[in-house]
């Protein structure tokens, strides 16, 4: 199954549900299926699992997607055992293994042999929903499972190489977390970002 | 291990500056002080098993209006530049960075860590106070919290055993 077409049948079964994507193309074709201030770009390679669990720890009524890679994930394996720790029950994690570094011009990984099997360590580590798709069909049923279920979950998306024809991002990642934030404050109905007044304004 | 009275001054210092999680890899200087932090109940303390995750859950926490700070050893700021450098500083986020100081003057453990704290700081161009006098430990944390939430950058606080 290709990423996109994955990414497509995602779509169609989310709501305002906030997206943590990694420094990949998921990214990039993320935000050309579903263009939404709820979702948010990651630069550092590895720390999508780790900025979604501090929002899902944060915004516990939320559901929060994290979508890795797998070069991603081998360079933060360790998150896996942190949320499993944590447990939080409203992130949904999903590593898209290409078995390549595809946004470094597709390098082997630690995946490229076949011997690592990622839903295996997230089941190991203690993420006790944790699976293993090759299917859009099984993925959907996947994500419509975790969906409606507490998590942690982590779902293993087997993937076959290469990108769709995607835009590029319309924002730069300053303008996308104040977006963010925004869309946070607006669907929660709470304030974030707050300016103080200048100290002429506190003198009686 | 640090003081139970230092420890517990340092705690009243963040929540009075409104720090409201804490993600923490640990440190013997700090013992007190984390084993504070597991039993309180106002700060939420997500202790991570690499300090750069710990910049990516302050992260988090930040985008969802927490205030968020990392407690690490000076090692551990070095494991985490990357994530301060391409997502704390390049995002803009802050963050209370509250690392013990090993290496420090009359510290016999990790001299090399000691000698390339600050300018490790310095390079990235994140903003610092060493505390050492106990009696500005609740100024220091405040200062810090106020530079990190105005420059929305990463501020950091150098703890030493005078404090602790």
């Amino acid at each position: 199954m290709k990423r996109f077409e994955c990414l497509q049948a995602i779509a169609t079964l989310i709501k305002d549900e906030l997206f943590v994507t990694t420094a990949g193309g998921a990214t990039a074709e993320w935000n050309a299926v579903r263009p939404s201030d709820g979702n948010i770009q990651v630069k550092t390679l590895g720390l999508c699992s780790s900025i979604g669990l501090g929002l899902a720890i944060s915004l516990p009524k939320r559901k929060v997607f994290v979508f890795d890679g797998d070069g991603a994930l081998w360079m933060n394996l360790g998150s896996l055992a942190t949320i499993a720790l944590h447990q939080p029950k409203n992130l949904i994690h999903i590593c898209w293994d290409n078995k390549q570094y595809e946004s470094s011009g597709g390098e082997p990984t630690v995946s490229t042999a076949g011997n690592i099997d990622f839903a295996g360590v997230a089941q190991s580590a203690g993420i006790q929903s944790a699976l293993a798709v090759s299917t859009v069909v099984e993925l959907k049923e996947a994500v419509s499972h975790a969906l409606g279920q507490d998590g942690p979950h982590f779902i293993w998306a087997r993937i076959e190489a290469g990108r769709a024809e995607a835009p590029p991002l319309r924002y730069d990642e300053l303008e996308n977390k104040y977006r963010f934030i925004r869309y946070i404050e607006e669907t929660e109905g709470i304030n974030i970002l707050r300016v103080s007044l200048p100290a002429s304004y506190q003198l009686k | 291990m640090g003081t139970i009275e230092g420890s517990r001054l340092i705690l009243a210092g963040l929540k009075d500056a409104g720090i409201n999680l804490v993600a923490s890899v640990p440190d013997i200087n700090m013992l007190e002080l984390i084993n504070l932090l597991y039993e309180d109940n106002e700060i939420t303390h997500v202790p991570v098993g690499r300090e750069e995750e710990g910049i990516g859950v302050c992260t988090g926490a930040h985008l969802a209006g927490k205030q968020p700070a990392m407690l690490m050893q000076n090692g551990g700021l070095l494991n985490s530049c990357n994530g301060l450098t391409t997502t704390a500083l390049q995002f803009g986020i802050p963050i209370l960075l509250l690392i013990y100081y090993a290496g420090d003057m009359g510290d016999n453990a990790f001299h090399m860590v000691g000698l390339v704290t600050e300018p490790v700081l310095q390079g990235l161009g994140i903003k610092y106070t060493v505390m050492r006098d106990p009696a500005k430990v609740k100024q220091d944390i405040a200062g810090a919290v106020i530079a990190a939430k105005s420059s929305k950058r990463p501020v950091a606080l150098l703890l030493t055993r005078a404090v602790l």
